[in-house]
């Protein structure tokens, strides 16, 4: 199983080492910041509280790049929905927290929970669909789900759902590093199991699939549950994390676009490809959105950054390194044959 | 006891009878030859069979129990396998990957973890002679390698029935003798085959039996010597002035020049 997996190659290792190393120094010396000794280290990102902010954000969206690739890159259904589940997992803590008044704790245990019994019920009609037709499918999942909780005078309407303030920094950066973790031991386990093998093959040829007695139903179902409940998680800490939801801020069709861009451009179907997507492009994301006019040009960046992706480099960058990809007119010719465009 | 019955099928597509009252059964340890004309529905009468499409009337029995209707997945791990035309397989993984999910997944008895399967995927790759392409990418087969592999992913699964969807088409005689050979050895270890074929020396050399479907009806079923001689088959395949000339050579001895083309896809 594992030679599927080939070792990236030097220089994409170095990165990775190199990156995985900034990130643990940080994550090791996050409990010293606005201290005094923080502040004697003279670290500035360990003084700043727009650190944190932008770390626990890259962090958020490594769980929802990688839980997407569960569905999106390992099973080949590009889920334009996703973006659902991180509003209901969001929406289960916030009416728990701030309407029931339940602990925190206690509420973002069921943050999973619902988003996947929700996949569950959407999964079995609309993963009989394939290719164009679950992606349209799947975004009207998502924008509808957001307009009726928009609608629901028990959940805020459109006024949202406050939740009490939670002043520590420190806790919703360590719980997203924890989600984050988490959706990428996930994928580990699934790529060396059989049901791995199982979502590879009902990528590759679904009907080969079934006759050689993969429960394709089964498999795409539960797929489509695991990247649910890894979103929710992601959406249920947020909730805490930011104080206040509404549709506007936990059903935004550009989250969605953002997690399958990320894990395109990383390396779709790849375990580290979502990871080295997320923390590039938001960081990307992060730094152009408080530049005006920069924030709308780079939109139309992201639309063509994704469609270059597809075409050139099909399998993302990790593979344009370490494998076969190359940028040539040949690759071209190749990947719009095998997309069929 | 018949170990495969068909009883009756039938499959409309719209307008189409693709299938009409098909009706034949298959002793255990027979190699069973399917042949016809394009679109004569050989293929759809394999796609009924191993679950991909529902039948609209008739029964499938297997093994004395009736499998009509069930999904495709639990008709595979009843021990009924089988090979498409056009050869379908996982791009992404390796030879021996590929050969490994029939064993992964397939297998009637018991669950088989990863490592298992890649080792009973090693011998059934050994079998079809791709023991040593194992750790190719798929790409890097070609085409007689990669019908070797869509035979290797089904015998993994270790079935008691092969379905083999017209294995030897674009295949030179050297390799058709070489996969006869291993139709042949499959067959010596107690599996059971139907063959969907164009290749009229792979019926007459390795088939007990054969049936002739034309226009999605059941023409004739009998001796493969037989019933190449009918004057009804060779009319189906060349045409009425043929047939009244008779004589063996008209028969068809090599009907098709296709090679894996979409016939009665």
């Amino acid at each position: 199983m594992t030679q599927r997996f080939r070792p990236p190659a030097t220089a994409l290792r170095r990165l990775f080492v190199g990156g995985a190393a900034i990130a643990l120094v940080y994550v090791v010396l996050a409990p010293l910041s606005s201290t005094d000794a923080g502040q004697q280290l003279g670290l500035p990102f360990l003084t700043d509280r727009l650190w944190f902010r932008v770390a626990t954000t890259v962090a958020m969206f490594v769980v929802l790049a990688s839980a997407w690739n569960i569905i999106g890159g390992l099973t080949g259904y590009a889920s334009f929905g996703n973006v659902a589940f991180f509003g209901l997992g969001a929406y289960t803590t916030g009416v728990l927290v701030s309407l029931r008044q339940w602990p925190f704790g206690l509420a973002l245990l069921l943050a999973p929970v619902v988003p996947a019994l929700f996949a569950l019920v959407i999964g079995i009609p609309l993963l009989r669909l394939h290719g164009h037709y679950f992606a349209v499918a799947s975004l009207g999942v998502g924008v509808a789900v957001g307009e009726v909780v928009n609608n629901l005078q028990p959940l805020g309407a459109s006024t949202g759902l406050f939740l009490p303030i939670v002043r520590s920094n420190l806790l919703f950066f360590y719980l997203m590093l924890a989600a984050a973790a988490l959706a990428v031991l996930v994928t580990w386990v699934i790529l060396h199991t059989r049901f791995g093998y199982g979502l590879l093959a009902i990528r590759e040829n679904e009907e080969a699939a079934a006759v050689i007695g993969v429960n394709t139903t089964f498999y795409k179902v539960a797929a489509l549950m695991i990247a649910a409940a890894l979103t929710g998680l992601a959406g249920g800490i947020f909730a805490q994390w930011n104080t206040f939801i509404n549709q506007e801020n936990v059903f935004p069709i550009e989250y969605n676009v953002e997690m399958i861009l990320m894990a395109v451009l990383g390396g779709a179907g790849t375990l580290l490809g979502p990871v080295a997507g997320a923390v590039t492009l938001e960081l990307v994301i992060l730094r152009l959105a408080g530049g005006g006019a920069a924030a709308a040009y780079s939109q139309i960046g992201l639309g063509v950054l994704l469609a270059v992706t597809v075409i050139f480099l099909p399998r993302g960058v990790i593979d344009f390194f370490g494998g076969q990809s190359r940028l040539s007119l040949w690759a071209l010719r190749r990947s719009l044959r095998e997309t069929s465009v | 006891m018949s170990q495969l019955a068909v009883r009756g099928v039938s499959k409309r597509f719209g307008g189409v009878a693709a299938l009409t009252e098909v009706t034949f059964s298959v002793e255990p340890g027979e190699i069973f030859g399917i042949i016809g004309p394009n679109g004569a529905g050989k293929t759809t009468l394999l796609n009924c069979i191993s679950g991909l499409y529902d039948t609209d009337a008739g029964e499938i029995r297997w093994e004395d129990r009736s499998i009509t209707g069930l999904p495709a997945h639990r008709i595979a791990r009843l021990g009924i396998g089988r090979t498409f035309q056009i050869v379908r397989p996982f791009g992404s993984m390796t030879v021996r990957e590929n050969a490994a999910t029939g064993a992964l997944f397939g297998q009637p008895s018991g669950r088989l973890q990863p490592r298992q399967a890649l080792a009973y995927a090693d011998t059934v790759l050994d079998l079809v002679g791709l023991a040593a392409k194992r750790d190719y990418p798929v790409r890097r087969l070609t085409v007689p390698d990669r019908k070797r592999l869509e035979v290797a992913r089904a015998l993994a699964m270790r079935p008691r029935l092969l379905l083999l969807d017209e294995v030897m088409a674009g295949l030179n005689p050297v390799e058709i003798e070489q996969a006869l050979d291993m139709v042949r050895q499959v067959n010596r270890q107690g599996v059971t085959m139907v063959l969907i074929e164009h290749v009229m020396r792979v019926i007459v050399g390795v088939c007990t039996r054969a049936l002739v479907l034309n226009f999605g009806r059941p023409l004739i079923e009998g001796k493969p010597e037989a019933v190449l001689r009918d004057p009804r088959v060779i009319e189906a395949y060349l045409g009425e002035r043929y047939a009244r000339q008779g004589g063996p050579d008209a028969s068809p001895t090599q009907a098709d020049g296709e090679g894996g083309g979409g016939a009665g896809q």
